[in-house]
């Protein structure tokens, strides 16, 4: 993968030159998690994430909230308090064992640098917004501390100091708050502060409570559960907002560098080392160690996938069966990697995703990646001998693009011939062979004429003349 | 000398035009798929010319025959490139007040080639709405209501202009239009900067994050504006839906050039990945100065669409001859199109693909009813990267299957993919001037079709003599079939039809005498009925079309 490497390439017969190529690695690739609105990002851009580490937190079923009229206290806000070092804002590592178990980078993670505490102009959005706020570098997000008090009758807008537990307790649900969280400095209760009363505008993060819907505590509630969204829009002086009282905090399964963040939209993030491009991608973004079992005639059978592969991203062969997708959900295997996956099985499981959805219980990720497209065709050896020598280590499925995020820079790869194909449609699709030379303009079945190749596939005596738009050649 | 390039979503061409006698003719083409690298193929387009005439080569790039091997290359970068670019597919979101402004707003989006996805205050929640135009994936909203709009709209339409300004300030990107009556919430979208955010406080710029960005807000007419309705929506959209030099677009302008050029009224149909296109163009007025089109361009009518609905399903099996037919397996290889346009085009996957074309054509033949209504063009052209790549006869009967009219027309095909980028020429009289040179060359002769309407059934519907071509030929007509009559492309003949009955051909008469012209399938005669009537049973309809298209083309079990 080294640079060196790519340049010592010999020149490539022009005829081969012809034939589709095939990336199987790609360095550094953007990857997307789309947000819908009542969804807050918890990063920002700039900020390095780990996997683990809370990117986003999802609101699953939001409703219309009549939010009332905001003030906009922007010009009459105090001068905001200069921002905390990281250092002083986060207490020693030793001090934060409940959130140790966090990628240290996201303890790194940089801060805006502080304005000059002589800077006596308003508030500038830039260098108080939610994102100034200390996010939760760990795994396990921290609980959010119990709003203050707010002025306002209406309502309040809260900034994204922590994220929500991973199971889907009320925003206000009674966790405890690990001790960066607990014991907030002033300098943090300042900021927050600043951050509520940062005029309101589409997008940003709102917390209300059960009154916001005319409903009060009742004699059974012990206590009034609070809502909480995404802004949408202000008519007539009145804000409408997209909340709900369940919550869910989604983990990056991969590290990088965030590139974009909106609420509601989107967050982009560029990954920190390659990725395998594939076809299809469906289910949640995912993470597991990579499990390469052993295939029969380049399948898996379902019942291979036990609970001992629990946790697991499974190379399961040529196509994944509905079968085979139930019981990988059963079993928590967090994902599956084939040859194709077909349209109805990818509906059974979009079916299936929408069904425990609705229940209560937390739901684990589970993704499925079709690396050559919807018809049967077994994966390319190529392609599973890089998987086998990566199996066992930690590995990322991400479907937008549709990819598995490998989190190295260095991967070994297989050695290969440079006339090396692989036939990837037609009468031969899944077979591989060398690259013999150009057969010119060929009269195939139906009498379509199409230029072509002579291949000798796998130890076939003589060669067989193929489509070239049927070849494909791999570059790593 | 001038390379026409055509960068289509599935396949890339390259037609070379050169001045030969002090006329425009083309002289190469080629087609590859869109992973190839173009330099390459206009290299070896340009190696094969020299190879295959020398003296043509050299007098093209004003060498001397017989010196050493040119840089093949180092040529090809200086000759002018006219390149046609195919749009990749945008969606846009549709608000309205009410569904059926909702309808007719999605209608003209439909028909200017966006995919679509709408809503209106009427039937969905704000939180439904603002999924829509919140999403990544929309890169445009339209919103819209009649001139005046009724109560029914109108009381929604602040808050959909709220919702549609707060979902352009979050998404810069977003391009808004406001059609019609909702222009008049056009201040929801010019709000000034908050003058706390105008400048930072170290003096520093406003960065883009803190910037309160302005978005793109287009005004536009209602959806019932222009003859037809709807057309003076559908041209702004579609003007903000192309990329500057859209190949489907510059398709349809060179149709309309071309029917000037040649003074007959003309009816194309593309289809290719990602959208597809069905235009109308005929001279008009006295002395035909000025021509009259109109076209439909649909995302929906791509052979191979994004989203395949189970309608797109059925349309497919409908026309396909695979057996047994397998809803999902279709469904399968129907989105590997998309991974792997160009995967298995042979066998079995060119008989999909020619079921798959003949439903996309289906369904712009349905969305425009006035163009169907019109007589029978006198040149009908098959354009697209599925038809150029199957043989001629199986497409003139694909012509024959769904342009359903009584009549008589020549039909072409546009195999070098030269319309799109002679469209892509500003210059309406230069367009003109090349296609009036180029009009032999362009198009394929496919050849003619002459489709009676009102045969009776029985054992002989009359007698049909050719006179001209290779030689006179005089056969009987079965009604119910397709007959084909062997006449040479660049051959002229004159028909003579003597019906048993009356039928309807142009006029109503027994007797018809009309000049044809010959092509590669050579004269096709329709006898079949007036629409098509297929069994409504699977396999009786496959074996009836599989009939069909066995006699026109018989390497399909091969």
């Amino acid at each position: 993968m080294s640079p060196a490497r790519r340049s010592a390439r010999p020149a490539l017969d022009p005829a081969l030159a012809r034939v589709p190529m095939r990336r199987i690695l790609v360095l550094g690739p953007t990857i997307r998690f789309r947000l819908r609105p009542g969804d807050r990002a918890l990063v920002r851009p700039g900020d390095t994430v780990t996997p683990g580490m809370a990117l986003a937190e999802r609101t699953p079923d939001p409703v219309l909230m009549d939010v009332g009229k905001l003030p906009n206290r922007g010009p009459e806000m105090p001068r905001p308090m200069p921002l905390p070092t990281p250092a002083a804002v986060l207490p020693p590592v030793s001090a934060r064992a409940p959130v140790a178990a966090g990628p240290v980078s996201a303890m790194t993670a940089p801060v805006v640098a502080p304005e000059p505490a002589a800077a006596a102009e308003p508030l500038w959005r830039a260098g108080a917004s939610e994102f100034d706020m200390p996010r939760p570098t760990a795994s396990k997000p921290v609980a959010a501390p119990e709003p203050e008090p707010v002025a306002s009758p209406d309502a309040e807008v809260e900034a994204p100091v922590a994220a929500e537990p991973e199971s889907r307790a009320a925003p206000d649900a009674d966790v405890e708050a690990p001790a960066a969280a607990a014991a907030p400095s002033q300098a943090q209760a300042a900021l927050r502060g600043a951050e509520r009363r940062r005029p309101p505008e589409p997008g940003k993060w709102w917390v209300g409570g059960d009154d916001r819907r005319g409903k009060s505590g009742g004699k059974y509630r012990q206590n009034e559960r609070r809502i909480a969204g995404t802004l949408l829009f202000e008519t007539h002086g009145r804000w409408r907002a997209a909340a709900g009282e369940r919550h869910e905090t989604f983990e990056s399964p991969v590290a990088g560098v965030v590139a974009e963040a909106r609420n509601g939209v989107e967050i982009t993030v560029t990954v920190t080392g390659v990725a395998m491009p594939g076809a299809i991608g469906a289910g949640e973004p995912s993470r597991g160690y990579l499990d390469v079992p052993r295939l029969t005639d380049g399948d898996l059978w379902a019942t291979a996938l036990d609970v001992a592969r629990s946790g697991a991203i499974v190379v399961a062969g040529s196509r994944i069966s509905a079968q085979a997708i139930s019981r990988a959900r059963a079993m928590s295997i967090r994902g599956l990697l084939a040859g194709s996956v077909g349209q109805g099985e990818l509906r059974d499981l979009a079916a299936s995703e929408a069904r425990q959805r609705a229940g209560i219980a937390a739901i684990v990720p589970f993704g499925l990646l079709a690396l050559d497209g919807h018809q049967r065709r077994p994966i390319a050896t190529p392609v599973l001998a890089l998987l086998a020598a990566m199996a066992g280590r930690e590995v990322a499925i991400v479907t937008d693009p549709p990819m598995l995020v490998f989190d190295v820079s260095e991967v070994p790869l297989p050695e290969l011939p440079p006339d090396w194909v692989r036939v990837r449609s037609g009468q031969h699709a899944g077979r591989e062979g060398r690259f013999l030379g150009s057969a010119g303009l060929h009269r195939f079945r139906a009498g379509i004429h199409l230029e072509s190749a002579s291949v000798r596939l796998g130890d076939d005596e003589s060669p067989a003349v193929i489509a070239l738009s049927d070849l494909e050649r791999f570059v790593f | 000398m001038f390379f026409a390039l055509d960068f289509g979503a599935a396949t890339t061409s390259v037609a070379l035009v050169g001045n030969v006698g002090n006329r425009w003719r083309l002289i190469a083409h080629t087609a590859a798929p869109a992973s190839v690298d173009v330099e390459q193929l206009i290299a070896a387009q340009l190696a094969g010319v020299a190879s295959a005439d020398g003296e043509l080569f050299a007098e093209l790039s004003g060498r001397n025959v017989g010196q050493k091997p040119p840089d093949f290359a180092a040529i090809s970068q200086s000759w002018t490139r006219l390149t046609a670019h195919s749009t990749p597919p945008r969606r846009i979101a549709v608000l309205a007040g009410s569904r059926r402004q909702r309808r007719r707003l999605e209608e003209a989006a439909i028909n200017s080639g966006w995919l679509v996805a709408g809503g209106s205050g009427e039937e969905d929640d704000h939180v439904a709405l603002s999924r829509l135009v919140f999403d990544g994936e929309i890169s445009a909203v339209l919103l819209g209501a009649d001139q005046s709009p009724s109560g029914d709209e109108r009381r929604h339409l602040p808050d959909l202009a709220a919702l549609v300004a707060a979902a352009a300030r979050i998404r810069p990107e977003l391009t808004v239009v406001l059609a019609g009556g909702a222009a008049a919430h056009e201040l929801a979208f010019s709000q000034e900067p908050d003058p706390r955010f105008a400048q930072r406080p170290d003096g520093g710029e406003v960065t883009e994050a803190a910037a309160v960005s302005v978005p793109r807000v287009l005004l536009a007419p209602d959806a019932e504006a222009g003859n037809p309705a709807g057309a003076a929506l559908q041209q702004v959209l579609e003007g903000l839906r192309a990329v500057r030099d859209d190949s489907r677009l510059g398709f349809a302008r060179s149709i309309a050039s071309l029917a000037y050029v040649l003074d007959r009224t003309i009816e194309g149909l593309e289809v290719g990945l990602d959208s597809g296109l069905r235009i109308r163009s005929e001279p008009y007025g006295q002395n035909h100065f000025a021509v009259v089109s109109s076209h439909v361009l649909l995302a929906g009518a791509a052979y191979a669409p994004i989203d395949p609905t189970e309608e797109v399903i059925d349309g497919v099996l409908a026309w396909s001859t695979i057996s047994p037919p397998d809803r999902y397996r279709t469904l399968d290889r129907l989105r590997d199109f998309r991974i792997a346009p160009w995967g298995e085009s042979d066998g079995e996957g060119a008989i999909l693909r020619l079921a798959a074309a003949k439903a996309a054509v289906e369904r712009l033949i349905e969305a425009t009813p006035d163009i169907t209504g019109a007589p029978m063009p006198d040149l009908i052209v098959a354009g697209g990267g599925v038809f150029a790549s199957l043989p001629p006869s199986i497409v003139s009967l694909a012509m024959a299957d769904l342009i359903r009219r009584p009549g008589v027309a020549q039909l072409a095909c546009d195999q070098a993919r030269l319309l799109g980028p002679l469209g892509a020429l500003e210059d309406e009289a230069e367009r003109r001037r090349l296609l009036a040179n180029l009009a032999d060359d362009l198009l394929v002769p496919l050849g003619s079709l002459v489709m009676p309407a009102g045969i009776k059934a029985g054992r002989s519907a009359g007698r049909l003599r050719l006179r001209g071509g290779a030689q006179d030929a005089e056969i009987d007509m079965h009604p119910g079939a397709i007959q084909v009559l062997d006449l040479q492309a660049g051959m002229k003949a004159k028909v003579v039809i003597d019906f048993r009955d009356t039928v309807r051909l142009g006029t109503r008469s027994r007797h018809f005498e009309m000049d044809v012209s010959g092509g590669l399938s050579g004269l096709l005669l329709d006898l079949r009925d007036i629409p098509l009537r297929l069994p409504d049973r699977p396999e009786q309809r496959r074996a009836a079309l599989e009939a069909w298209q066995r006699g026109m083309w018989p390497e399909m079990d091969e």
